[in-house]
């Protein structure tokens, strides 16, 4: 039970969770955005292992996010009708502008944790896997992308020897942050470079072991089964459940 | 849409969506941070980065679906990476690439000079920003509001990702690595006329 998400088909994961998202966005009250994260909360509960510590950290920069959305709304949005709550100085904030704000910064948190449970219990090479398998997804590219993904390391190192030979030459980045902006720069232009060196090579690898990109079977095989329209009519209940707050709240 | 792509340049492609990816990521903390301090207004003078793949790699490529697809791929790396905003990234990396896409096609991929890239930036924010707007529910804000950031985002995609873009490609093709692309050949035939 508690790795049902984790082996949930990639493919179908991510249709649920994009529908999820676009069915949200017509929805402009408090109630379905709050239940929704609930909801989402309590499945990544029930059937995930999730490093709970790990989920508050990267949740953190989104609740930052919709308080700013929280209170530009406030702010910035248009003065709805309704009786007005409170003023402060030349604001002044109506009952359906305050619901319109709660509603547009749980939105933010919804979307956020849904796409953490996306990240959380899906291994990318799985699901550039499935997306071959299951939407036809051209296996050059494929491929590329997982070539491109298994560099990220060497680029890493990379990036690392490239500021160690800026430093040694004098010319480090520095503390301030426009003078490490300025120094991206520097550092951007011999990663591009070493990046087409290495797609280069890769190609030609590729090509030597007869790699062309028509039709191939897989050795590691993705399948939808039962369990997988299962947890799709899950998300698609608490989808459901949250959207219909309009008729009662 | 691959046909008539070399093994070569699909690969390059998607490596220019790995390292943009993860100077994506590195931008989208940055605007996070800001953006809880001033709102959605703090990400929108900035938006030109997340399209600048696009325009680099279709003024390096220059085949169709050269700015399509690295975006698509820098968005998708950025979630492979496990950032927090998911799965619903690829699909505003295929909104903005399809934008940049849009004024590449209208020249039909003939003509690559500043002023075309500069138009695929303002394209890339045109699309990202009606994408933005029926998601993040703009239409709640006030009118002039909403004016200030769709402008904003325009002119940085024209400026950052159009004349950055073109920058970073220029800057790239001094280095000598990209003999054997679509721009090099180009640059010669440029020399020869």
């Amino acid at each position: 039970m508690r790795r049902l998400l984790h082996e949930m088909n990639p493919s179908m994961k991510f249709l649920a969770v994009t529908g999820c998202i676009l069915a949200l966005a017509f929805f402009f009250n408090p109630w379905t955005p709050l239940l929704f994260f609930s909801g989402v909360v309590l499945l990544q509960v029930l059937f995930s292992q999730t490093n709970w510590k790990l989920w508050s950290l990267a949740m953190l920069p989104f609740l930052i996010g919709a308080f700013g959305y929280f209170w530009t709304t406030l702010v910035f949005g248009q003065p709805g009708e309704g009786p007005v709550l409170w003023t402060i100085g030349t604001i002044s904030i109506t009952a359906q502008q305050w619901e319109l704000a709660w509603s547009l910064s749980l939105r933010v948190l919804a979307f956020s944790s849904i796409s953490l449970l996306f990240a959380f219990t899906t291994k990318p090479v799985h699901f550039i896997q499935s997306l071959m398998q299951q939407w036809k997804l051209s296996p050059k590219l494929a491929f590329s992308v997982l070539i491109s993904y298994q560099f990220l390391p060497v680029f890493k190192t990379e990036f690392e020897q490239l500021q160690q030979a800026h430093r040694i030459r004098g010319t480090g980045a520095g503390s301030s942050p426009l003078k490490r902006l300025t120094a991206l720069r520097r550092l951007l232009i011999p990663m591009l470079a070493g990046a087409v060196r290495k797609a280069e090579r890769a190609a030609f690898a590729m090509e030597a072991r007869a790699f062309t990109g028509e039709a191939r079977s897989h050795y590691a095989e993705i399948k939808i089964g039962p369990k997988d329209y299962v947890l799709f009519c899950l998300f698609s209940l608490v989808l459901t459940l949250s959207c219909s707050a309009i008729f009662w709240a | 849409m691959l046909k008539g792509w070399k093994l070569k340049e699909i690969v390059l492609m998607s490596l220019f969506g790995v390292v943009f990816g993860i100077v994506y990521l590195l931008f989208l903390h940055i605007g996070n941070l800001w953006a809880g301090v001033i709102g959605p207004l703090a990400y929108e003078w900035m938006f030109g980065i997340w399209f600048i793949v696009s325009i680099i790699s279709m003024y390096i490529i220059r085949k169709p679906g050269a700015a399509l697809l690295p975006e698509t791929l820098a968005a998708a790396i950025e979630v492979m990476l496990g950032n927090a905003v998911g799965p619903r990234l690829i699909l505003s990396g295929i909104i903005q690439g399809l934008g940049a896409e849009a004024a590449f096609a209208l020249t039909r991929y003939r003509h690559f000079q500043l002023g075309i890239l500069m138009t695929a930036g303002a394209g890339a924010g045109v699309f990202s920003f009606i994408y933005g707007y029926f998601l993040s529910g703009y239409a709640a804000l006030d009118p002039s509001f909403v004016a200030l950031m769709f402008t904003l985002r325009v002119l940085s995609g024209a400026i950052i990702a159009g004349v950055g873009g073109k920058y970073i490609a220029d800057s790239l093709l001094a280095t000598g690595s990209l003999r054997g692309y679509a721009i090099a050949k180009a640059e010669k035939g440029d020399a020869r006329a």
